[in-house]
């Protein structure tokens, strides 16, 4: 499942096989994420730009130019090293769940929560000041806080909605609740 | 599941977990109009840790966006910082008109004027009665003029409050609709069991302790009435700063025992306050409607009130008596209330305000109001232009600029985050 933010993608060992661990990935697609470092990159330098050629030397532009080039290029590193390439989520079931972030540079977050302590997938909607987003949460035993499956990445709804109703098989929620949610969010 | 034939979004700054008339009246209106099979989803601020999306009874669905208040219970005005927010909720739930409460609610001018921007109906309900003269009002007037000069329909809760808006809006009358607030009549019943009236006759008060709803009046009358007549006694529920001149009046005229005074009193005791009572007493200065008088008289109580705004209009002549928001006149008004409480049954009375006022008849006629609203043809940027040039010699001028503003910040963000970026909610059904 694609669209234009992210990429879905559903790994099963065996659709058939109960106990199998079923993997599924979150990926940003890499135009979207590099310009967005991009734009910010040159915002960043005609910043700088302004900056010093008004305040510092203004006899020579050509040193300007460059120290501009060289801080902004370092802040472009430094953003993209941030940057998030995939998000995945592990459901190994009687055992836990594994939320993984991987980072351009390479560079993997993980986090194993054991499936006694996941007391409910939930469905949320979160609002900012600015906009609205669907997110996928767990509601963890001893926690007050719910904890987001996907940290960074903000998915579709069409792409949580499976995630969600596999994490709820696997701890075991009650069926006929699930079957009458289900029934009747369309859209 | 069909389809709902329109999709109201409500904008307004005072919503519950706040108490007050604007609030009830969006919360009955939208749950008359979810039975009448529309879908309706409201707008506030966030209350303290109260943000995000909640839903109440029958689905009506709340969005408390944390924008913190920062004035009597008003969002900070940014003019175009609620744009993103009122666009993305907007697309989501897929509005098709909306209607924003109340001419002293920040959130909801924004709103308005960012939906006008992007094309959408707007309909607008005033709920209060402003001045003229003071420097507050006039800069109210202003803003008013400026978010009502380019909507399609107002609704107002009385004739006055329409001739009021009116006249501080320069919006045409033929536009101005007027649909009265009502009452929960199932929720507001007489007692089954009348306090006799024989021995002690019980007047009730049940309101903010403020100037602006007369505390002051009932400092001068509440004494005279208790000299005149030794069988009475008064039940004051309510809180405000006026409380203290209360208790001082009480101390001075030595009232502890024939004046009884209740403090705040939650909305869901409100009833079982009124049917202590024979008498309700409302000394308000200034009206749109005053729902108070509604509640007293669908409870069975007799009421007297002052001659101010829209109250003339709330209820029929045997069930109020009026007076000039003066003290005499009002010991006057009250001296004949006793007179004719033997004649009052409050059964009668109750079934009278059944048929008289229902929220269902408010949702009805809210609905022919927003099928006008969505007949209405849709008029570009430099034709709403115009209208704006009219409010004033530079006002005007000041007002095309913001609408050019916002316009241009709409289309920016439609090339940020287009349309088909924003992902439309499901509607969900709940379970009766």
């Amino acid at each position: 499942m694609a669209s234009k933010r992210y990429t879905y993608i559903h790994e099963s060992e065996s659709e058939t096989r109960r106990g199998a661990i079923d993997i599924h990935h979150v990926i940003i697609n890499r135009s979207r994420s590099t310009g967005y470092t991009r734009l910010m990159g040159l915002a960043f330098f005609l910043v700088i730009l302004g900056a010093s050629m008004y305040f510092l030397e203004k006899d020579n532009p050509v040193r300007n130019l460059s120290w501009s080039c060289l801080l902004s290029g370092f802040f472009i590193m430094i953003q993209s090293r941030k940057l998030v390439k995939k998000e995945s989520v592990i459901i190994m079931p009687t055992f836990g769940i594994q939320l993984e972030t991987q980072c351009l540079s390479g560079k993997t977050v993980s986090r194993f929560i054991p499936i006694g302590k996941i007391l409910k997938p939930v469905l949320v909607e979160c609002v900012t000041p600015v906009t609205c987003y669907w997110s996928l949460s767990l509601y963890l035993r001893g926690e007050e806080q719910f904890t987001l499956v996907f940290k960074e990445l903000r998915p579709s709804l069409k792409m949580l909605v499976p995630i969600w109703k596999a994490l709820c098989t696997v701890i075991g929620t009650d069926q006929s609740e699930m079957i009458t949610e289900e029934k009747h969010v369309s859209g | 599941m069909a389809e709902p034939k329109l999709r109201v979004l409500m904008v307004s700054d005072f919503f519950f977990p706040n108490f007050g008339g604007v609030e009830n009246h969006i919360y009955y209106l939208s749950q008359c109009l979810l039975k009448l099979g529309h879908k309706v989803v409201v707008m506030t601020h966030a209350y303290g840790n109260r943000t995000g999306v909640r839903y109440m009874t029958g689905g009506l669905k709340v969005y408390y966006v944390p924008w913190r208040p920062f004035a009597m219970q008003n969002t900070f005005p940014t003019v175009y910082g609620t744009l993103p927010i009122v666009r993305t909720i907007l697309i989501r739930e897929r509005i098709t008109v909306v209607h924003g409460h109340q001419a002293f609610s920040t959130l909801c001018h924004e709103a308005l004027m960012h939906a006008r921007t992007m094309g959408y109906r707007v309909v607008f309900t005033d709920h209060s009665l402003y001045g003229f003269a003071d420097v507050g009002s006039i800069h109210m007037n202003k803003v008013l003029q400026f978010s009502l000069a380019d909507i399609d329909q107002a609704i107002c809760v009385s004739h006055t409050s329409k001739e009021n808006t009116v006249l501080r809006s320069g919006l045409p009358p033929a536009k101005v609709f007027m649909i009265p607030n009502a009452v929960d009549t199932a929720m507001f019943r007489p007692a089954d069991v009348r306090p006799s009236a024989d021995v002690v006759i019980t007047i009730v008060v049940i309101s903010r302790l403020v100037y602006r709803k007369g505390a002051d009046l009932l400092v001068e009358v509440i004494p005279e009435v208790c000299r005149l007549y030794p069988n009475v006694r008064f039940v004051v529920g309510g809180d405000g700063p006026k409380h203290v001149r209360l208790e001082e009046m009480r101390e001075k005229h030595s009232l502890q025992d024939r004046v009884e005074m209740l403090g705040a009193v939650p909305h869901s005791r409100v009833r079982s306050v009124l049917v202590t009572g024979h008498i309700f007493l409302n000394s308000s200065l200034t009206e749109a409607f005053c729902i108070a008088i509604l509640e007293a008289a669908s409870c069975g109580l007799l009421t007297v009130s002052t001659r101010v705004g829209g109250v003339p209009e709330v209820l029929p002549d045997d069930m109020v008596v009026l007076a000039e928001p003066d003290p005499d006149d009002m010991v006057r008004a009250i001296e004949k209330a006793i007179s004719i409480l033997p004649s009052i049954n409050p059964e009668e009375m109750h079934n009278r305000m059944k048929k008289l006022y229902s929220w269902q008849d408010v949702a009805k006629r809210t609905e022919i109001v927003y099928d006008r609203a969505l007949k209405c043809s849709n008029r570009n940027l430099l034709e709403r232009l115009s209208r704006f040039l009219s409010c004033g010699a530079w006002a005007g001028k000041v007002f095309c600029m913001v609408m050019i503003i916002d316009y241009l910040l709409w289309r920016l963000l439609q090339l940020l985050q287009p349309d088909d970026d924003i992902e439309e909610a499901p509607d969900i059904n709940f379970l009766h």
